[in-house]
């Protein structure tokens, strides 16, 4: 997560590649045989209906789950045998903001900062820039749920990742927090970097997207670029159960 | 310097939510404080029974206290983001067990002095001595915990099944303090169980963080 100068410039490594990956929760196929490849200074959006893998696929792609079969990498990294590298690159926002209620909004940050190995951030730059500008010293308990989520991106802006996997960056912002998150996105990829971002919300994220994965019930239904992107393709997707 | 960070920021932030809640705190004190009246009343305020009553007291306060050690990533849903930071998943046992050894040791001198004024033992005299067993049993005690947080983290039944993991691994640590402190308020040497003391915390330091990440790994 702590890395100034991300891998990327080498364009020969694509920043994210998946091979026939695969992911079984006891006997069901979350995710199964994905097989796709995601270039520096891109972003792909993963769309697909409720249970189609979204989630399981960014998970994965962040070390948080370890594939059934098959394998990924990241920027060269494979995301098993070398999850610590991997996870030096990435910065995931899940769905869940996954902030300390109890902490303020400063002692958050400072935490992050102090885990990505850069303490030495200046917390009232990062809060300002997502908005929370004088609320440092507040509980988050204090906070909406879109200030939280406010706080999950300046937490994982600040790491300066190559990689930003975002789970439903949209929920509860509103439209300033729907601009963060893109601005967050287009830093991302102008440092070299790649973002992988699943949403529900098509017209939003088509606006920052280079490449679309579609998914529906664990498999690939499509992999195409943004703007040759039918419309009904994503209906297809959303028919399938 | 950035591993230092880490561990650092794990127990400073440990420390602050206990801080803020004083659950696990008062929690803890409360069950050694009952344990000690309980075992005070039914064996009596004889200064040789106050090792055996104060090391059991902090056994089964210990039992309480380290299921609370993941609560806030598990009530706050930020288990995943903690485990996600770059860097050896090693540091946040370090950092959890460093803040259980400070909430311990509080803990072991509110008893202390608990226990030497129900059980009239001059403290002071032995106090060198007491504080080299604190820190063995201490260190023994957090070390097992910190671990024990890790494996009863996704059961819902974790203070059910707490005791039963921790007492029968805490038990060479127990006994090892009760009978040091004994002999240390007697006056006399016990070179045996300062050894088994000495082992068992050596080889759960060395143990422990490498089976804690591995627990954390999902599987």
């Amino acid at each position: 997560m702590s890395n100034p100068d991300p891998p990327a410039a080498s364009a020969d490594i694509p920043a994210i590649a998946a091979t026939a990956l695969t992911r079984r929760f006891g006997r069901a196929w979350a995710v199964r045989d994905l097989t796709f490849a995601v270039p520096p200074r891109s972003v792909l959006l993963v769309v697909g209906p409720n249970g189609s893998g979204k989630t399981t696929l960014l998970r994965l792609l962040a070390t948080a789950l370890r594939p059934t079969s098959g394998k990924a990498t990241v920027f060269g990294h494979d995301v098993v045998a070398h999850a610590e590298m991997v996870r030096a690159q990435v910065a995931f926002v899940s769905a869940t903001p996954g902030v300390y209620d109890s902490l303020t909004a400063r002692e958050n940050l400072q935490f992050a900062a102090a885990m990505c190995g850069r303490r030495f951030e200046p917390m009232t730059l990062w809060l300002e820039r997502v908005g929370l500008a004088g609320l440092g010293e507040h509980p988050v308990r204090t906070f909406s749920q879109g200030m939280k989520r406010r706080l999950a991106l300046a937490r994982a802006w600040l790491a300066v990742p190559s990689v930003l996997i975002l789970d439903e960056p949209y929920n509860g912002l509103d439209a300033e927090g729907v601009r963060l998150v893109h601005t967050m996105v287009t830093e991302t990829t102008q440092r070299g970097g790649c973002a992988v971002v699943a949403t529900q919300e098509w017209e939003r994220g088509r606006r920052i997207a280079d490449g679309v994965l579609v998914l529906s019930g664990g498999r690939l239904a499509d992999h195409a670029p943004a703007a040759h992107f039918a419309a009904h393709i994503l209906t297809m997707a959303g028919s399938h159960p | 310097m950035t591993t230092i960070d880490r561990v650092a920021a794990v127990t400073s932030k440990e420390l602050l939510l206990e801080w803020r809640g004083r659950q696990t705190a008062t929690a803890m004190g409360m069950v050694a404080l009952l344990v000690i009246l309980f075992l005070g009343v039914v064996l009596g305020s004889e200064p040789a029974r106050a090792p055996a009553v104060l090391w059991v007291a902090m056994g089964f306060a210990t039992v309480l206290g380290i299921p609370r050690l993941t609560q806030a990533e598990v009530e706050q849903q930020a288990l995943e983001t903690l485990l996600l930071y770059p860097g050896s998943r090693e540091h946040i046992y370090w950092g959890k067990f460093l803040a259980l050894v400070v909430m311990l040791t509080a803990l072991l001198a509110f008893l202390w002095a608990l226990v030497g004024v129900l059980f009239n033992i001059p403290i002071w005299t032995h106090l060198p001595a007491l504080i080299g067993i604190g820190v063995l049993g201490v260190i023994g005690l957090a070390a097992i915990g910190t671990l024990l947080a890790g494996v009863v983290l996704h059961v819902r039944a974790r203070e059910l099944l707490m005791p039963l993991l921790l007492l029968p691994l805490a038990l060479p640590v127990v006994l090892g303090c009760v009978r040091l402190t004994e002999a240390a308020l007697a006056g006399r040497g016990e070179g045996m169980w300062l050894v088994v003391l000495g082992v068992f915390g050596l080889t759960a330091l060395l143990v422990c963080p490498i089976l804690f990440e591995v627990v954390m790994e999902e599987p």
